[in-house]
């Protein structure tokens, strides 16, 4: 029997849960667009509170055994509300039709916060796919000319299932029950677990967008709508690196050695893919698509580290980057609509609006890792934990990338900077009150990144079970 | 202990938001006042400190990364105090005399206002990490400077500066990161480094060395990582090149001090280093005789006297290093009001080619004369700043090196002669002197007699830093 007192909150938190399903499911109904935003930001900002409380409070309480609510899984519900309270701000008006992305976004999120949620396999792929295809429609509400992107995204998200549902099947014989829970030491090292290991390992990094498995990743990106694409890789991506968290650091924790091989080849292949191919871009919304996969390769130095303090980095920077990154797709979705898409088009963005210049330099100064931003602590915190496990040669990669990631980062900045005369352009309230909040986060957790850093010590101590 | 310090930045710091937030019209005052504030505080601390002899202080404020044990740490030593000094005093010029452009004068005070910000957090810091987080906002500010106020390649010039400059804060961090992880009881404390560092292996501790040496030579700059120097002062504006060459090569010049004082392994490099600084000595002084403009030639002994500096600083003596840290203090100075002087012929003549400049001297009395007193500071005539750090270097050089010490001196001989060519080409002849263009107001005057008034008096009252190094 457990106290009743710490039950409550946990209820609260399910409650809230279903109650943003459902206001997204009556949103499509009722078709009343600011009522709706009203709504989802408070229901969103109530879970935000509800689970940070959970997570202060370290309660830790499983669910019929599918569900385990403990201060890892309230760690990222906390930071994928915030994520998806910024793009439902930014989908009012960039979206065609709010009502029915507000209810594809409610699947959506409770697809994340399944994931997050989850303490069995089963729970963690029904979680991805419910993401994946409310993400596909998403991109498809918008027209005709839509079609591609979704269709790619289906498609990679279908591999990406049938290849987990085959990692699960072969492991099925140690892990009747599917759960989360390690699998027994004794299988360690046998052929079934390694391939299984390894099937996992490539279907989540198809969702992660890691190269070699995210060949599509750039046109879906481009392709999408600005707001989707904010979700995608603000919220999509960061998914399936916890879904990797639990997975890997869970289920697969006697194959330490084994998983710090893999992720050492996946982040050092994706960062240099992501960074080299950016360099060419004269898209902006490609070249951050590049942009975002290089920085999945960063959060990989972290699974590479295999350490508590690696759990850590990569979670700080699965934070930061998300609202990097929706910060980032705000202004491109915004300049999108005036049909300024290249780096040339960019030219006197300093003139025509110097908070989106400001706000997009301060950005791209983060996603480089100059300090005193929030990007430059969960660099440094990624660097730092892989010398902390012996990896000086994957530290010294990074910081190699890090600096070639400079000089395309410099070109959209000298660009928008450049002396010409034009006209300002105007800037909806949405698009301001998230870049206000993307810019004020990132000073303020660059300049005093303790509590974060902390909470995502919390966190990954509890996943790893101490 | 009042925390005199964090003072120090938070009155930049306000300083920098009043600039942003009220008229253009009052930038350049209220940056000015601000800057003159955390002056007024630098120079009393001085002259409490020559009072009581004794100017060792230091801060401490919250965690910044708990993990990692890090601290905001700040605090002052004998040699960093004198940068620290010069960087307040350079600033103050700058912001106040620089702009001689007129050119969006809220934009270039609040950048000079991080940057002086950057450079005092740089000079201050305890630790590694505060190291390089203010050497990374002092490096992103002057891209910005050079990008947003220079003339017309000014996109290529900030292009290659940024490269150079990420390439060696890069290797800083890559450095660090070595250090701490390498060091006992893992630390950035530079105190504890200095302490501990020696059990460190040896060949761990020569790549580390070597990673660090590379760094702060690219910023220094030193020949022959030095190529973005002269095209970022050719473009950059008179502000610009004054917070570049005054200050930003000093991060180098204080971080190569840090290095042969914390790392044991140095000595054992200090005899290639000394080459390499005499080559880059002969090297760049040879390539000032070809140069035209003014503004290049300058940039040009900057990395004359840097070299000179950096033989100084390898000599591992106490001489050498205290000559290295007065040089750097003197050359702040000097270099600066050469680079005020030259953006005052830039704007008279609207031109700097020394071929077709002539006669500054009947167009601009003050424009020439401080060119005059620069070239003295900069050659390390007697009476200023530079024959101080000057004399103290080579003998440090000498006693280290033996007479191959002294060689550089024939560098700076060279530089001298053309400095002098040059003044006698452009700014003394008086006969067929050019027609100006523009004027230069009180302010660009007030600017030299600030530097000026500083080479003089670092140059007839060392002792005033001098007696905080023993």
């Amino acid at each position: 029997m457990l106290p009743a007192i710490s039950i409550t909150p946990v209820t609260a938190l399910i409650a809230l849960l279903v109650l943003f399903l459902i206001s997204g499911i009556a949103a499509m109904f009722l078709r009343k667009a600011k009522a709706q935003l009203a709504i989802s930001s408070i229901i969103l900002l109530a879970i935000f509170s509800v689970s940070s409380y959970i997570f202060i409070h370290g309660i830790n309480v499983t669910i019929l055994q599918v569900f385990k609510v403990y201060p890892f899984s309230t760690f990222f519900i906390s930071v994928f509300s915030v994520g998806l309270l910024l793009v439902n701000m930014l989908s009012y008006r960039y979206s065609k039709d709010f009502p029915s992305f507000s209810m594809l976004l409610a699947f959506t999120a409770s697809g994340a916060f399944i994931v997050a949620l989850s303490f069995s396999l089963i729970a963690i792929i029904f979680g991805i796919e419910i993401m994946a295809l409310s993400t596909a429609f998403m991109i498809i509400i918008n027209g005709k000319q839509y079609v591609e992107p979704a269709v790619k995204l289906f498609v990679l998200a279908a591999i990406a299932v049938a290849v987990m549902g085959f990692a699960m099947a072969l492991i099925f014989q140690y892990d009747p029950q599917l759960s989360i829970g390690q699998i027994p030491a004794a299988s360690v090292g046998t052929y079934f677990v390694l391939l299984s290991l390894l099937l996992f390992a490539g279907a989540l990094a198809m969702e992660g967008a890691v190269f070699p498995f995210n060949l599509w990743i750039p046109d879906v990106y481009q392709g999408a709508p600005g707001n989707v694409t904010a979700l995608l890789s603000g919220i999509n991506k960061k998914v399936a690196f916890v879904a990797m968290f639990e997975i890997f650091f869970v289920l697969f924790i006697n194959n330490l050695q084994l998983l710090s091989t893999v992720f050492l080849a996946l982040s050092v292949v994706t960062m240099f893919f992501g960074n080299i191919v950016a360099l060419v871009q004269e898209n902006v919304k490609r070249l951050f698509a590049y942009s975002s996969i290089s920085q999945a390769g960063y959060i990989l130095i972290g699974f590479a580290a295999a350490s508590l303090y690696g759990i850590e980095a990569s979670a700080f920077q699965i934070l930061a980057h998300m609202l990097m990154i929706i910060g980032a797709f705000a202004i491109i979705t915004w300049l999108e609509q005036k049909n300024i898409k290249t780096i040339d088009d960019y030219a006197a963005l300093g003139r025509r609006s110097p908070l989106a210049a400001l706000s997009l330099t301060l950005i791209m100064l983060s996603l480089i890792g100059v300090p005193p931003l929030m990007g430059f602590v969960g660099k440094f915190l990624l660097f730092s934990s892989a010398i902390s496990s012996g990896l000086l040669a994957l530290a010294v990669l990074a910081i190699i990338n890090s600096f070639i990631s400079v000089y395309y980062y410099a070109k959209v900045i000298l660009s928008m900077y450049s002396r010409k005369e034009a006209k300002p352009i105007p800037m909806g309230w949405e698009v301001k009150a998230v870049l206000l909040i993307v810019v004020a986060a990132i000073i303020l957790f660059g300049i005093y990144p303790q509590p974060i850093i902390t909470a995502a010590t919390y966190a990954g101590s509890t996943l790893l079970g101490y | 202990m009042i925390p005199i310090i964090g003072a120090m930045l938070l009155i930049l710091i306000i300083g920098l938001v009043a600039t942003i937030a009220l008229d253009e019209r009052h930038s350049r005052a209220i940056a000015t006042a601000a800057s003159l504030v955390v002056l007024v505080i630098v120079i009393s601390v001085l002259f409490n400190s020559l009072l009581t002899g004794n100017i060792v202080h230091s801060e401490q404020y919250a965690y910044y990364l708990p993990s990692l044990n890090v601290a905001f740490e700040m605090q002052f030593t004998p040699i960093s105090f004198a940068l620290l000094l010069m960087a307040s005093i350079v600033s103050l010029a700058a912001i106040y005399a620089g702009n001689i452009e007129k050119e969006s004068p809220k934009a270039s005070s609040a950048l000079l206002l991080l940057f002086e910000f950057a450079a005092i957090g740089l000079f201050t810091s305890a630790n590694f990490l505060l190291f390089f987080i203010f050497w990374d906002i002092g490096v992103v500010v002057l891209f910005f400077m050079i990008y947003l106020f220079g003339s017309a390649g000014r996109k290529r010039a900030a292009i290659k500066f940024l490269i150079y400059e990420i390439l060696a804060s890069s290797l800083l961090l890559l450095g660090i990161l070595m250090i701490y992880f390498y060091t006992p009881l893992h630390s950035f404390d530079l105190s504890y480094i200095a302490l501990n560092f020696h059990l460190v292996s040896q060949g761990v501790q020569s790549l580390i060395f070597l990673i660090l040496f590379f760094a702060f030579l690219i910023n220094m700059p030193v020949f022959p990582v030095h190529l973005w120097l002269p095209d970022a002062h050719t473009e950059a504006s008179t502000q610009g090149s004054m917070a570049l060459s005054g200050i930003l090569t000093k991060f180098g010049g204080y971080g190569m001090l840090l290095l042969f004082a914390t790392i044991p392994i140095a000595s054992s490099f200090s005899y290639y280093v000394a080459i390499l600084a005499i080559i880059s000595a002969f090297y760049a002084a040879f390539v000032l005789m070809r140069q035209h403009d003014i503004k290049r030639v300058v940039a040009y002994t900057t990395i004359v006297e840097m070299s000179i500096i950096l033989i100084g600083i390898a000599s591992l003596d106490s001489f050498g290093t205290y000559g290295a840290a007065y040089g750097m203090l003197a050359h702040g100075f000097a270099v600066a009001m050469l680079f005020l002087a030259a953006g005052s012929v830039g704007h008279l003549f609207a031109d700097r080619d020394i071929r077709e400049v002539k006669g500054v001297i009947t167009t601009s009395l003050s424009t020439a004369y401080t060119f005059l007193i620069g070239t003295f500071a900069t050659t390390g005539v007697p009476l200023t700043a530079a024959f101080i750090g000057d004399i103290l270097i080579f003998s440090g050089a000498q006693s280290a090196f033996g007479n191959i010490g002294l060689l550089p001196l024939g560098a700076l001989l060279i530089t001298g002669a053309f400095m002098y060519f040059v003044i006698n080409k452009s700014f003394l002849s008086a006969k067929d002197s050019s027609k100006n263009v523009n004027y230069i107001g009180l302010s660009q005057k007030v600017g030299f007699g600030i530097l000026m008034l500083a080479i003089i008096i670092f140059g007839i009252l060392p002792f005033m830093i001098l007696k905080l190094f023993t």
